[in-house]
């Protein structure tokens, strides 16, 4: 026996929640391309027709740009205020298998010398709905990071596909199933997840290669098109880098990319990553060597955000095929 | 809340002239109101665009820009060029919606204390009646319809040929082609099947600055119709030598199109300036607007300056809006029309309309045409005795 739903009765239901205060993020129309936004309207709510959205499910835990605290000169004094936080209750609905992987990685990442309050606030108030993937496009690659395309990880519901208008309901976690407890339908019919794309390349061979071949010239000739921008990191549903600037009395924390020449700028001028191949190969790095060394998992999920979004059609995958092609080459 | 609304007026005013002018109005005790903050300038030609972003930034409700008459100008001519310059950044901040009635421009020499007193009091009455000056919130029922990507394709085999031809007859030591993934930069006539002319949102000129290139040598580059403006004006600014680039054109030239710009024009400005601000919201400074254009070639650009900060790096309502006026007004005479930002920008922001409402102003005011002759004089470094004046006071 299996939960059901019906596409319209998702819509209602993101509409009652929405009703209720809650806020809720799926994916929709903006931009004239596919993006997760704060749903205002259900009936905008994309349940189908799109492979992953333009940006990444990331911001709804990790915002953009987030307030850690105030300062206020008084007098002598400096005196603190603390950032009001958020404990508004969140449904990330429509996300996909390889957004929601993403979010046991920030799990660690926020958790790991120090537990992010206000990152933990928000996370213990969302809850998160898969949409499996029924297609994908010649920029995915979840399978070759051991995910796929109705990937339970990091999910309380997942929801696959089973005709145009309804999803057999999988509860993962206690949150999940009640979430829709009560808001399903029976059925004895059991949805078969889509076939994903095929494995393109071993993470295991681009961490030796990349652990081995720091001084590579694939670095620097991969590199040569990257126009040095943030787009890639900034579509990223694992990549979590911060800078903290302080503006109108603020302390705030802002996304980064180690892809921008300031990021490893120092104050006497000095850049020790002073190209973009080497920001190319921290990046690979960081994924694949350095993550994995420090947490045992891969920091990837395989989404193809970074080629989609490449104003220079580069990305991670060509680069990881590449390597993959290096490793394998007789010594 | 039954306060009383008294406006924050800040005048960024030049030394010489208006300055004194405010200093004669108080010996001479004409009393004007308390409601002005007076910021001291050298010369009406040192205020920056970005002082009259951060006065709004920081509170303010309206400003005010005074300088000495035409002709008076201690420095000679820096009242020239600030009048110019205020010619183009008028029709950036009409295209945003910005309520221009809080924006003043005003000539006011060192006797004219009457006047001084006259033009604050007017100020401060007309923004009283204004309101508190505030960023508009983002459209709450709908979001930026911004812009589709798409993706130019052109025949690539008059091209590979072409590519071929020079690197066989050593004109150039590189070509820089679309390849199918991303931009292959190619050295040898054999690899010339490399340029298939896919993916062809960026301008290749954007490539010319880079160290990594530059090694190379001479270079080729292949050029959509508006791409090739971009090395007239990147020699104009001696940043490439004469006929040091060759190009190898791609496509027939297309005629410009201004209908979105009129569209977006014909909407009252409260209404434009909201839209942008659901467009700025997607915003997350991720800077692939700035990093493809071709004329964005500053090692250190404005808005990576920390000491002190000009521009907020944070991706807020606030720091997106300054950092667009930013890039736009900085591109004001040099923008070629590409559409690299656009096809660039992850989020779909039409970053286009701001560029062509600059261009526009441009061609107009000064028939000015970007791309066409290197010798001809930038619009923004220069100015003429005619240069109109009926919005300054």
């Amino acid at each position: 026996m299996s939960e059901i739903i019906s596409s319209d009765n998702l819509r209602k239901l993101a509409a009652e929640w929405i009703e209720q205060g809650v806020r809720v993020a799926a994916p929709q129309h903006a931009g004239g391309r596919v993006l997760y936004l704060p749903l205002k309207n259900s009936a905008d709510l994309l349940l189908d027709a799109f492979i992953h959205p333009a940006n990444s499910a990331k911001e709804f835990l990790f915002p953009k740009s987030e307030t850690l605290y105030a300062y206020r000169v008084e007098g002598q004094d400096v005196k603190l205020v603390e950032a009001p936080g958020t404990e508004t209750p969140q449904v990330l609905l429509g996300v996909r298998p390889c957004d929601a992987a993403a979010f046991p990685i920030l799990d660690h990442i926020f958790n790991w010398d120090c537990a992010d309050e206000l990152y933990n606030r928000r996370r213990r108030n969302t809850t998160i709905v898969v949409l499996a993937c029924s297609a994908h496009d010649a920029n995915c690659f979840c399978t070759s990071v051991g995910l796929g395309p109705a990937s339970e990880r990091g999910a309380d519901v997942l929801l696959v596909p089973l005709t145009n208008d309804t999803f057999e309901v999988r509860s993962v976690t206690e949150k999940g199933r009640s979430l829709f407890a009560g808001k399903t339908q029976t059925d004895n019919v059991a949805a078969m997840a889509a076939a994903g794309p095929e494995p393109r390349f071993a993470p295991d061979a681009v961490r030796k290669f990349s652990a081995a071949n720091f001084e590579h010239p694939i670095w620097g000739e991969h590199a040569l098109a990257c126009v040095g921008c943030g787009a890639c990191a900034h579509t990223c549903p694992t990549c979590h880098c911060f800078d903290i600037v302080d503006e109108h009395g603020e302390r705030v924390r802002n996304w980064d990319s180690c892809q921008f020449s300031l990021f490893t700028l120092h104050a006497s001028g000095h850049n020790p990553r002073p190209d973009q191949g080497s920001r190319q190969r921290q990046r690979i790095l960081h994924k694949f060597s350095i993550y994995p060394d420090k947490f045992g998992e891969i920091l990837c999920t395989g989404c193809g955000n970074c080629t989609r979004n490449c104003p220079a059609g580069l990305g991670v995958l060509p680069l990881l095929i590449a390597i993959e092609h290096e490793e394998h080459l007789p010594a | 809340m039954s306060e009383v609304f008294e406006p924050r007026i800040v005048a960024f005013v030049c030394n010489w002239c208006t300055y004194l002018g405010a200093d004669l109005a108080g010996t001479t005790r004409l009393e004007y109101p308390a409601n002005v903050r007076i910021v001291r300038l050298p010369c009406s030609g040192r205020i920056d665009f970005n002082l009259l972003i951060k006065a709004f930034e920081i509170g303010a409700d309206a400003v005010l820009v005074s300088g000495c008459h035409p002709g008076d100008c201690h420095y000679n001519t820096g009242n020239y060029h600030a009048r110019r310059r205020w010619m183009l950044f008028r029709p950036l901040l009409e295209v945003l919606g910005f309520d221009m009635r809080r924006l003043h421009f005003a000539w006011i020499s060192a006797a004219e204390s009457r006047k001084f007193q006259q033009t604050v009091k007017q100020v401060v009455e007309e923004t009283r009646q204004l309101g508190p000056y505030q960023y508009p919130a983002p459209p709450t029922d709908s979001y930026g319809a911004g812009r589709e990507p798409h993706k130019n394709h052109f025949d690539a085999a008059a091209a590979q040929q072409r590519a071929r031809e020079m690197l066989e007859a050593k004109e150039v030591d590189v070509v820089i082609g679309y390849g199918s993934s991303g931009p292959v930069f190619i050295r040898r006539p054999e690899d010339v099947d490399q340029i298939t002319c896919e993916e062809t949102g960026l301008n290749l000129a954007a490539y010319l600055g880079r160290k990594e290139v530059r090694a190379m040598g001479r270079a080729a580059i292949l050029t959509k119709p508006m791409d090739a403006g971009a090395l007239v004006v990147l020699e104009r600014e001696s940043q490439i030598e004469s006929g040091a680039v060759k190009t190898i054109p791609i496509g027939e030239p297309g005629k410009g199109d201004f209908s979105d710009l009129d569209a977006l024009l014909a909407l009252p400005p409260a209404e434009r300036m909201a839209w942008w601000a659901g467009e700025f919201a997607r915003c997350t400074r991720c800077y692939a607007c700035r990093q493809v254009c071709p004329m964005c070639y500053c090692e250190r650009c404005i808005a990576d300056k920390n000491r002190p900060v000009v521009i907020d790096t944070s991706p807020t309502p606030v720091g997106n809006f300054a950092w667009h006026v930013t890039r736009a007004f900085h591109l004001a005479g040099r923008c070629v029309g590409c559409g690299a930002c656009n096809h660039a920008c992850p989020v779909g922001i039409d970053l286009r309309l701001l560029n062509m409402a600059v261009h526009r102003a441009v061609a107009e005011q000064f028939d000015f045409n970007v791309g066409a002759d290197p010798k001809a004089e930038s619009p923004i470094g220069c100015w003429a005795p005619a240069d109109h004046e009926e919005f300054i006071r």
